[in-house]
């Protein structure tokens, strides 16, 4: 009984210090931990929304509001981005004018590897996201890059994902390298900065304002963004990538974009799929 | 008995301490009641709800001035850009700027860079406050 009681005891410290740590630090390299930042996210994310699971967050504003689910769910039954994936999948079974592939270029032949991107990149020194190594991969083959928003890369990056659909995301930060949690802090305090005209920070839609009216839209919960990506948004009416999304939203704060795959983005993605840790990839997914 | 007057005196005396307005404060709430161009007074003394950049415009309407405002807006805009805080809109208000001193219209030329300068300057405040206060939104 006291081995149990004892036992019981250490674990409320310890659940307790992990409260304390999320709850007054975590905003500067020294004290800055992931994990609480998860971990708080999710339970932040549970209080407002005691009847979504949390396994369901990867479908966005669907896993928090109702009504535009059941449009959702309509709208999967025959779902938009399926023609962009087997458009991908040629794509990327399709040799370069060396005879090499995309294939080659990736670990397991680039099939069932998205739930680990992005990641932190030792040698660079710098977050490498799967679009970057596409075209990466594209430039080392003597093919020219495509471009980053839409079109043969949104769809060769859906193939990819759609090959690792279900697979646990997976994001490490390496501890042996303080770059890749300065990285990680450094998309922490993009999201959560505001900027622009309309004084407005990611958290301001996505946190705080998540399933809070904006005019006719409903802004989705960090949780679990990243997840579907690409995305066939109807809005768009193709396949758009995330870094696409990620200008898109930050014009709307009235900020002047910044260019696809700049550092502070891929930190972004870095920070927002870390968060997303254990979810599942979904992608492509469907949106508004 | 002393200490205790004093502790007192300075309990009650704190609250008013405590709300005493800044001068920011003091400067938004009378341009937001009352627009440009309205006094108010703060600490004893008169201020103009005018914008530094509205001042700046303030000035004859010619060729030189308006070239110089334009300029001076150009490289306030570039240093929000560069710490990644420039507005959407301040580009085109620079280029609609240049366009009416091209066209001769001084004024308006003035008016436009003024504007300019001002979300430049909100751009490059913006970040000074989210250097300090970017967590405030973090879930706990």
């Amino acid at each position: 009984m006291k081995i149990i009681k004892k036992l019981a005891l250490g674990l409320g410290v310890a659940a307790a210090a992990q409260m304390t740590q999320a709850a007054d630090s975590g905003f500067d390299l020294a004290t800055v931990n992931p994990e609480a930042d998860r971990v708080a996210l999710q339970n932040y994310f549970e209080s407002r929304f005691p009847q979504s699971e949390i396994s369901d967050y990867v479908n966005g504003i669907y896993a928090v509001d109702a009504s535009s689910r059941e449009q959702w769910e309509e709208l999967e039954e025959f779902p938009p981005y399926e023609f962009a994936v087997e458009e991908g999948e040629t794509l990327f079974n399709t040799p370069f004018a060396n005879g090499k592939g995309y294939a080659d270029c990736f670990e397991n032949g680039g099939v069932g590897i998205r739930q680990n991107y992005p990641y932190w990149n030792k040698e660079a020194g710098t977050v490498k996201t799967l679009e970057m190594e596409i075209n990466e991969c594209r430039e080392a083959n003597g093919e020219k890059p495509l471009k980053w928003a839409k079109g043969d890369i949104a769809k060769i990056s859906a193939y990819m994902a759609w090959t690792s659909r279900d697979k646990p995301i997976n994001i490490e930060i390496p501890s042996d390298d303080p770059r890749a949690k300065a990285a990680y802090l450094d998309g922490k305090k993009f999201f959560y900065a505001k900027r622009g005209q309309l004084n407005l920070s990611c958290a301001n839609c996505h946190v705080q304002g998540a399933n809070i009216r904006i005019r006719a839209d409903l802004p989705s919960p960090q949780l679990g963004h990243t997840s579907h990506f690409p995305v066939f948004r109807s809005k768009w009416g193709e396949l758009g990538t995330l870094h696409r999304r990620y200008k898109g939203c930050h014009k709307d704060s009235r900020s002047k974009p910044l260019s696809h795959q700049v550092e502070v983005y891929r930190n972004l993605e870095f920070f927002q799929s870390y968060m997303n840790n254990g979810l599942v990839v979904n992608g492509p997914g469907a949106r508004k | 008995m002393k200490k205790i007057i004093t502790i007192a005196a300075v309990l009650a005396l704190a609250p008013t301490f405590a709300s005493a307005e800044s001068f920011q404060e003091a400067f938004e709430s009378n341009r937001a009641m009352y627009g440009k161009n309205h006094t108010f007074e703060w600490n004893g003394k008169n201020f103009s709800t005018n914008h530094e950049e509205e001042v700046e415009a303030a000035v004859a309407a010619t060729k030189e001035n308006a070239l110089d405002l334009i300029a001076k807006a150009k490289a306030k805009n570039k240093e929000a850009a560069k710490l990644g805080f420039e507005w959407k809109l301040t580009g085109g208000i620079l280029k609609d700027a240049q366009k009416a001193a091209d066209a001769g219209e001084y004024r308006k030329a003035l008016d436009l860079a003024a504007q300019a300068k001002y979300h430049s300057r909100m751009g490059i405040q913006q970040h000074a406050y989210a250097q300090s206060n970017w967590h405030l939104s973090v879930p706990q």
